[in-house]
């Protein structure tokens, strides 16, 4: 058990888009830094450590929270750590966040994710991230295991490109009700999601996610600490991670058995016996629209292979039973080191009733995933409370 | 409009050279690819995975493959999905954009127990099926790299 119960009680985010030239990177960080810090009514002297990640080398640079932990955010003479995990970065933020205020070492951090894609090449730089050795000459970063994936997973369950289109759909539409999402696409329609150019069969351009850039922060707090500047914080209820193989091709994964034994393992310690039932909204990290309809099976949301039934029976609509991704998700919002943040931000977001138009009614508990690296999943689920449901 | 944006380029064309230890089991992958075009593994001596590309850790036993543990596989393996790669980018191992559309599979190699993703040369998504025999294709003038393999390709039947 934890030693201390870990609350949200501060977030910021830029507004997400394909390219922020009217900034360099501190400038950006400091953005989402500011309005965290505002919102938590903290001044820099309150926060005790600062946890910063990205990925460095897609912008083709390298231990940047020297330069970016102490301008951007208030790192003066304080420990900054730095977290790069690939797609799973900004979870990794997050969780790491939590055990530094469960653990009783610091009672306020600042937790800060941040890309800037377009100042480099995401594929690239994906490709650098593998095996120089074994992996890198056919890899074709992250887009081309993906349709890999998605290719047998459709082979498998019947998963029809017409489901798939649907998730973007559904995503986009979403965004259209988040002032952050990167892609604003209000009135996005089924024929121009399936109309878009194939490039990485069976991946549409529009199942594919956006480059984005921009930064997200959020402030974590102990139980002491959150009462005096909030009434309405987002409690942490558990986290939970599971990494896999050496290499992405020890294993057929295209259904994601790390968030199953992840999702598995964090239910139980929260007192989940049906996630459908017992979460009140899901931010998930699809990077593909494919993606989405598998993992809400590995996430325990629906049985193997029964993702596009789930969507088709409107489960995961705005106004069904689970909604998924109010925020628009990955598939229009995707500035990978802050990505995974963004998901529990949001999932923070949604417990505080803050969420406005995109604002899910009456949200008890809300599950936030990040995914990446070696086919990685890690989770949070947050609540109005600390407690595991009854 | 607004104001025409105003770039201040710097440029760099820099090589930025790297040595990797491949260790002693790649080595010997290598250095048989090159001679003889055969493609080995490693065998766990405690749970029998065959592991490709060969390491000298297995990953479920956390217990060490030697050399005497490498065994050969077939060139030959069963595509388990695939797809045609087909946006730009830039190549990190070329400094130059990859050449595309090109055919990219997942498949296992018989006799190994994990899978290998590399290239097929096939860029038209319709003649591809899951299930299909693919084998390696070897290029005359062996290196010593993965390059030795430029490809797989579909085995047509009859």
């Amino acid at each position: 058990m934890p030693k201390n119960n870990v609350a949200i009680v501060g977030i910021g985010q830029t507004k997400f888009r394909s390219k922020r030239r009217d900034v360099n990177i501190p400038e950006m960080i400091y953005e989402a830094v500011k309005m965290a810090l505002d919102d938590a009514q903290m001044e820099p002297k309150d926060i005790d450590a600062i946890l910063i990640g990205n990925m460095d080398h897609f912008e083709g640079i390298n231990f940047s929270e020297m330069w970016c932990g102490i301008d951007a955010a208030p790192g003066y003479l304080k420990p900054v750590v730095k977290i790069a995990t690939g797609g799973t970065t900004g979870s990794s933020l997050g969780i790491c966040g939590y055990y530094n205020i469960a653990s009783g070492i610091y009672k306020k951090i600042l937790v800060v994710g941040w890309e800037k894609l377009n100042e480099g090449g995401a594929t690239t730089g994906i490709i650098t991230a593998f095996d120089p050795v074994w992996e890198r000459p056919s890899l074709a970063g992250a887009l081309g295991p993906l349709a890999l994936m998605a290719n047998m997973y459709a082979a498998k369950y019947g998963i029809t490109s017409e489901q798939a289109a649907k998730v973007t759909v559904k995503n986009r539409s979403n965004a259209a009700n988040n002032p952050f999402a990167h892609l604003q696409m209000p009135n996005i329609t089924l024929d121009y999601v399936m109309n878009s150019q194939m490039i990485s069969y069976p991946l549409r351009l529009h199942d594919c996610c956006p480059q984005s850039e921009g930064a997200c922060a959020v402030i974590y707090a102990n139980e002491v600490e959150a009462k005096k500047v909030t009434d309405n914080p987002a409690w942490f209820k558990g986290v939970s991670t599971a990494h896999y193989y050496t290499f992405g091709t020890d294993d057929i994964m295209y259904n994601l058995p790390t968030a199953t034994i992840a999702s598995k393992k964090l239910y139980k310690k929260v007192g989940i016996k049906d996630p459908v039932k017992d979460l009140d909204v899901a931010e998930i990290y699809e990077p593909t629209s494919w993606s989405e309809l598998s993992w809400t099976e590995a996430l325990g949301f629906v049985e193997l292979g029964g993702g596009g039934k789930l969507l088709d029976e409107g489960i995961t609509q705005m106004s069904g039973e689970l909604p998924v991704n109010p925020s628009g998700g990955v598939l229009s919002t995707n500035p990978i080191g802050a990505t995974a943040l963004v998901r529990f931000a949001e999932a923070a977001i949604q417990v505080m009733g803050r969420g406005g138009k995109r604002q899910v009614p009456d949200v008890e508990t809300a599950l936030g995933m990040g995914f990446g690296g070696s086919l990685w999943t890690e989770l949070a689920i947050l609540g109005k409370d600390p407690s595991p449901l009854r | 409009m607004g104001k025409k944006e105003i770039e201040f380029q710097i440029k760099w064309k820099t090589d930025l050279p790297y040595n990797y230890s491949i260790g002693k089991l790649a080595v010997k992958f290598f250095e048989e690819l090159k001679e003889n075009k055969s493609i080995m593994g490693s065998k766990c001596p405690k749970c029998g995975k065959v592991h490709m590309p060969p390491r000298a850790v297995c990953a479920d036993c956390l217990i060490e493959m030697k050399l005497e543990d490498m065994v050969e596989l077939s060139p030959r393996g069963t595509l388990e999905g695939f797809t045609v790669v087909n946006y730009p980018f830039i190549d990190p191992t070329t400094g130059g954009m990859r050449p595309f559309p090109y055919g990219y599979g997942i498949f296992k190699l018989d006799g190994a127990d994990t899978y290998m993703m590399h290239f097929v040369n096939e860029t038209d998504h319709t003649k591809f099926k899951i299930g299909q025999r693919v084998e390696a294709v070897f290029k005359e003038k062996r290196e010593g790299n993965i390059g030795d393999i430029p490809y797989f390709r579909i085995i047509r039947e009859g």
